[in-house]
């Protein structure tokens, strides 16, 4: 079966031309993505992205059938919106659906700047102001303080992925501060991935994004090593000797 | 150069990685899925029921296609079913559309072949509808053989061993084409060696679903590796030479 080392199950926003795109660019051999959608719309509206939540739902029966080892609920912003215990409640469900340990973009991106130790960060979002206050909220619950915000201030979702990679470079690069320890990119329809280890080399720090804050912790719930080089530090990590990997998944029946 | 929104059933998990192998760079593939265990007649009309909805999560991505890409579920209730399916998917989202056994006539049609074997996932009862499908298109089906699989997570499991065995033993000389069916099925890492060592062409269903998608998308010459279907697209039939 595909997927003998890994099954991922990724749920993204119906709208969403970017994160499919970027998980099997950089699925090593064994590892197989297979996808669902989340009904919505294209604005990330308020209403829009409460109602992910309920919608995911839908999209994580569908991908149950596949037995995954991981699934992922790839959107930021409708994972933060109504803060950690709202994104707590979506990954109970969905592994309640499923039968899998759920990674979502919010959770991870929490988490990956927490395990990095950065208290102070700058982020790069291509939010509206509500959404984007929404974000500060999510990341303070979990101690960590936005230093600068920048954003690309577009409610469209889906023309979110028009924004090229060197348009995400020079954002960060013109936003971030040197009290920032560290940087990330949120969305998940944002292409920031191929730009994370250029923009790492040139500011001397850890930038981040949705996409790979999300993959980095599915191949670690995985328990895989996927030895990722080129996609920033943050999944170079999992290569690294003594890195965790707990591969805690059962040997399924077709092994 | 363009986007493909495919429709898989829920439990497929071979289709998705067999088209990303395949899809040359600039091609993107966006998945939805409808819901289905089984292979039987019941499990399937129910799963129809499903794919205005989801072929409308594909439009939201403004994908430039949407394939259908199961072989069943697209000639269950025979000739015309899948041009009555692709009707469906056009009018809900106004996205050009085909389906797998769309795919697959077209491809044999392209190839310029009339007689065929066919070798399949499916048990009797789907394989027999499977070849009145074929027959009932101007295809003759010399011989038809499956692995009797009903449960798709099982079809999944399935080495592409399997599907060069099956291919072998429902071969005859008089066949001009070996037809595999079911996009569920390991097909695409075997055409290329079977085209070879039997000397004629190979269509699988994933193959044909990748080559239609490509073809109406345009601009793409051949992906090699896969049979002569997708190693020369845009040639017509009769010139591209059978090496």
């Amino acid at each position: 079966m595909y997927g003998w080392r890994g099954r991922i199950g990724l749920l993204v926003p119906s709208i969403n031309t970017t994160m499919e795109t970027e998980f099997w660019r950089i699925a090593p051999q064994g590892v197989s993505v297979h996808s669902a959608r989340i009904a919505g719309g294209r604005h990330g509206t308020p209403e829009e992205l409460r109602g992910m939540e309920n919608a995911s739902k839908q999209a994580a029966k569908e991908i149950a059938m596949v037995e995954p080892d991981v699934v992922v609920y790839g959107c930021t912003s409708g994972s933060f919106f109504e803060g950690p215990a709202w994104n707590r409640k979506i990954c109970e469900q969905l592994s309640e659906i499923t039968g899998a340990p759920t990674v979502t973009t919010a959770g991870a991106m929490a988490a990956s700047l927490i395990a990095g130790g950065y208290k102070k960060v700058d982020v790069v979002t291509p939010y509206v102001d509500v959404t984007n206050e929404r974000l500060k909220q999510f990341l303070k619950a979990h101690g960590i303080e936005v230093v600068k915000l920048g954003t690309f201030d577009m409610l469209d979702m889906f023309d979110h992925a028009k924004i090229q990679p060197e348009e995400i470079y020079s954002k960060v690069k013109e936003i971030t501060t040197p009290k920032a320890e560290a940087v990330f990119v949120a969305c998940t329809q944002l292409r920031a991935l191929e730009v994370l280890d250029l923009l790492e080399r040139d500011l001397g720090k850890p930038v981040y994004s949705a996409v790979q804050a999300s993959a980095w912790q599915a191949y670690e719930a995985m328990g895989v090593d996927p030895k990722i080089m080129d996609c920033g530090g943050l999944l170079r990590r999992l290569s690294e000797p003594g890195a965790s990997k707990k591969a805690v998944k059962k040997l399924r029946r077709s092994a | 150069l363009g986007r493909i929104g495919l429709l898989v059933p829920s439990s497929n998990t071979t289709v998705e990685p067999e088209f990303y192998r395949a899809l040359p760079a600039g091609v993107t593939l966006h998945t939805a899925r409808l819901f289905l265990t089984q292979i039987t007649p019941d499990s399937i009309l129910r799963m129809v029921e499903d794919l205005e909805t989801q072929s409308r999560h594909l439009a939201s991505a403004d994908v430039d296609v949407i394939v259908l890409g199961a072989t069943a579920p697209s000639f269950l209730k025979g000739l015309g079913y899948d041009r009555e399916l692709i009707g469906k998917i056009e009018a809900a989202t106004g996205k050009r559309a085909t389906t797998t056994s769309t795919a697959l006539i077209e491809a044999i049609r392209h190839l310029n072949v009339s007689r065929v074997v066919l070798g399949s996932a499916y048990d009797d009862r789907v394989n027999a509808i499977a070849r009145s499908f074929l027959e009932a298109s101007g295809v003759t089906v010399l011989d038809a053989k499956g692995l009797g699989v009903v449960d798709n997570l099982v079809v999944g499991r399935l080495g592409p061993e399997t599907a060069y065995d099956l291919a072998r033993k429902v071969d005859r000389v008089d066949a001009e084409a070996i037809v595999l069916a079911c996009t569920n099925w390991k097909t695409m890492d075997v055409i290329d060696r079977l085209e070879q060592e039997l000397g004629k062409p190979v269509v699988s269903t994933t193959q044909a679903s990748i080559w239609a998608a490509l073809r109406m998308i345009g601009g793409i010459d051949g992906v090699p590796g896969y049979g002569r279907l997708l190693r020369n697209i845009m040639a017509a039939g009769k010139e591209a030479q059978f090496a």
